[in-house]
């Protein structure tokens, strides 16, 4: 008898597993659903090339992987690149390293924040490419003024964002620091800094959004080199498919470097929640 | 019993609302001493300034009025949420000896024997979000232990943990705590845990927060938590305790 029922609930176990295995939904879509992309490129090939698009402003895709082969063998496209991630770095870093530091002081200093903080909100709403002219009048035409506006657009992201964090740090944590007995350099760095850590990759990766944003409109121009001037240059001798071949790069290149971005987080603050 | 560790005297603590122009009395004229080495419980209802009275004793907090005197370090457990999320459990334990500059091999060999009476050992490379509640207050009171004042300071550490977890971490807590040779003030708003725990039960009214009765419990020590239950005395002493605070805030309300 107790055989029986022990069988018995066995069987319905297995069943019931069977049935919550089996039953997923949604299933159709979510196979399909990484190739649509491709679908939309084939359905622009096809439009471009029966004229149903205008094909001098959407050429076929494959006629642009075909000038993007052409500008990889003659290491134009190579070269543009460098420059912009060259430029995109440096200003990364020296963007976001200020912007740490300030917004970590500014976040634990009441003081510091009643005194500093209109100056960096004053500051904060000058959409930063219009200071273009001014930085390439200050630093010519070279990297440094590249770097530069990088770095202004960089560290507003960064600098509101970890402030933002240490702001909204549990008062507890540095309760813990206090009672622990630690120095006042030590309670920054072992209480605001971590604990701001989430908010200041948030900051971080928009930042990195926003420097390829800023980069591209500036080498539109006061630059030979980069995507951006890639870009430009296309339009001036109405290369259609260069233009897109810039877009696609760059898209690319911001993509990247926000995975990059996001896989430094993992490995640093793998404490907070995906 | 020796001498005090702590004395409060004619303690008052207010807060200043400046927005609304109010004035709060967290604390009212407080006194009080604990003997060295001795287990003390503040029982009080949420809100009648017990936890600022810890802050005070933790030199979180300054008095308005009045005279405290800690003897030694006071080392806090904190309520939930006082474990560093972006530590790992034996990091966080280690923390004070690190804020102090204890080396990497010294905080080790310092906190290995504390996780092991805590229970932590299996856990010390866990992060807190992989933790239980109960498993987290663990790490806390390691961390106080590794921090090793002279005054213990626990501030409701159990409040937040289910029933059971609870009762397992009041056993793990008198077991570990005859040892230690520390003086204890055990924050409260359990009627249960406060005579569980402690030598002695100091009844806190509502805000403003006053002393309404210094309570000591009978009960000798080593104390088994189930055996507890069966003695007569615990009826009678939850009885009354229960009878102070009841009574309390009928008297206090406004209306």
């Amino acid at each position: 008898m107790t055989t029986d029922v022990k069988q018995g609930s066995a069987a319905v176990h297995e069943q019931l597993v069977q049935r919550l295995r089996t039953h997923r939904s949604g299933r159709i879509p979510k196979i399909i659903g990484p190739f649509t992309p491709l679908l939309l490129l084939v359905i622009w090939e096809v439009a471009s090339r029966s004229g149903m698009l205008d094909a001098r402003f959407f050429p076929p895709p494959t006629s642009i992987v075909g000038t993007f082969a052409d500008l990889v063998m003659a290491g134009t496209l190579q070269s543009h690149v460098l420059a912009t991630l060259s430029r995109v770095g440096v200003g990364l870093i020296l963007g976001a390293v200020p912007g740490l530091v300030l917004g970590i002081a500014l976040g634990a200093v009441p003081w510091l924040r009643a005194l500093f903080g209109p100056v960096f909100a004053s500051l904060l709403p000058i959409p930063k490419i219009a200071i273009l002219p001014l930085l390439l009048l200050i630093f010519g035409l070279g990297e440094a003024s590249k770097w530069v506006i990088v770095a202004i657009g960089v560290f507003f992201y960064v600098f509101y964002n970890t402030m933002g964090g240490v702001l909204q740090t549990q008062p507890i944590y540095f309760d813990v620091a206090r009672s622990s007995g630690a120095s006042r350099w030590r309670t920054w760095t072992t209480v605001a800094l971590p604990a701001a850590l989430p908010s200041i990759f948030t900051g971080l990766k928009l930042a990195v959004g926003g420097a390829f944003v800023i980069i591209a409109a500036s080498e539109f121009l006061g630059s030979r080199t980069g995507i951006g001037y890639l870009i430009w240059s296309a339009w001036g001798t109405f290369s259609v498919a260069k233009m897109f071949v810039g877009i696609v790069t760059i898209s690319l290149l911001g993509y990247l470097a926000g995975l990059l971005v996001a896989r430094l987080e993992r490995r640093l603050v793998p404490w907070s929640r995906q | 019993m020796g001498t005090s560790a702590i004395e409060l005297t004619g303690l008052w603590k207010g807060f200043h609302d400046a927005r609304r122009d109010q004035t709060v009395i967290a604390v009212e004229d407080v006194s009080f001493s604990v003997a060295r080495g001795e287990f003390v419980c503040l029982l009080g209802p949420s809100g009648c300034g017990k936890s600022t009275l810890l802050r005070i004793l933790a030199g979180l907090d300054e008095h308005d009025l009045g005279e405290v005197r800690v003897d030694g370090h006071a080392s806090v457990v904190f309520q939930e949420h006082g474990v560093f999320p972006w530590l790992s459990v034996e990091d966080n334990v280690a923390y004070p000896l690190k804020v102090r500059g204890a080396g990497r091999a010294e905080r080790r060999r310092r906190v290995a024997p504390l996780l092991e009476l805590t229970g932590l050992t299996d856990f010390r490379g866990a992060y807190p979000h992989q933790l239980s509640g109960g498993m987290r207050q663990r790490t806390s009171v390691a961390r106080a232990l590794a921090d090793d004042g002279e005054v213990l300071l626990m501030d409701e550490p159990f409040g937040a943990l289910d029933e059971q977890t609870r009762l397992v971490l009041q056993q793990e807590l008198l077991r570990i705590w005859p040892d230690s040779d520390k003086t204890v003030v055990f924050i409260t708003h359990s009627v249960d845990e406060a005579l569980t725990l402690a030598d002695r039960v100091l009844v806190m009214s509502a805000r403003p927060g006053r002393i309404l009765a210094d309570v000591p419990i009978p009960f000798g020590r080593p104390r088994d938590i189930l055996e507890l239950r069966r003695d007569p005395r615990y009826g009678e002493i939850t009885y009354e305790l229960w009878r102070l605070l009841r009574k309390e805030p009928a008297e206090t309300r406004p209306s």
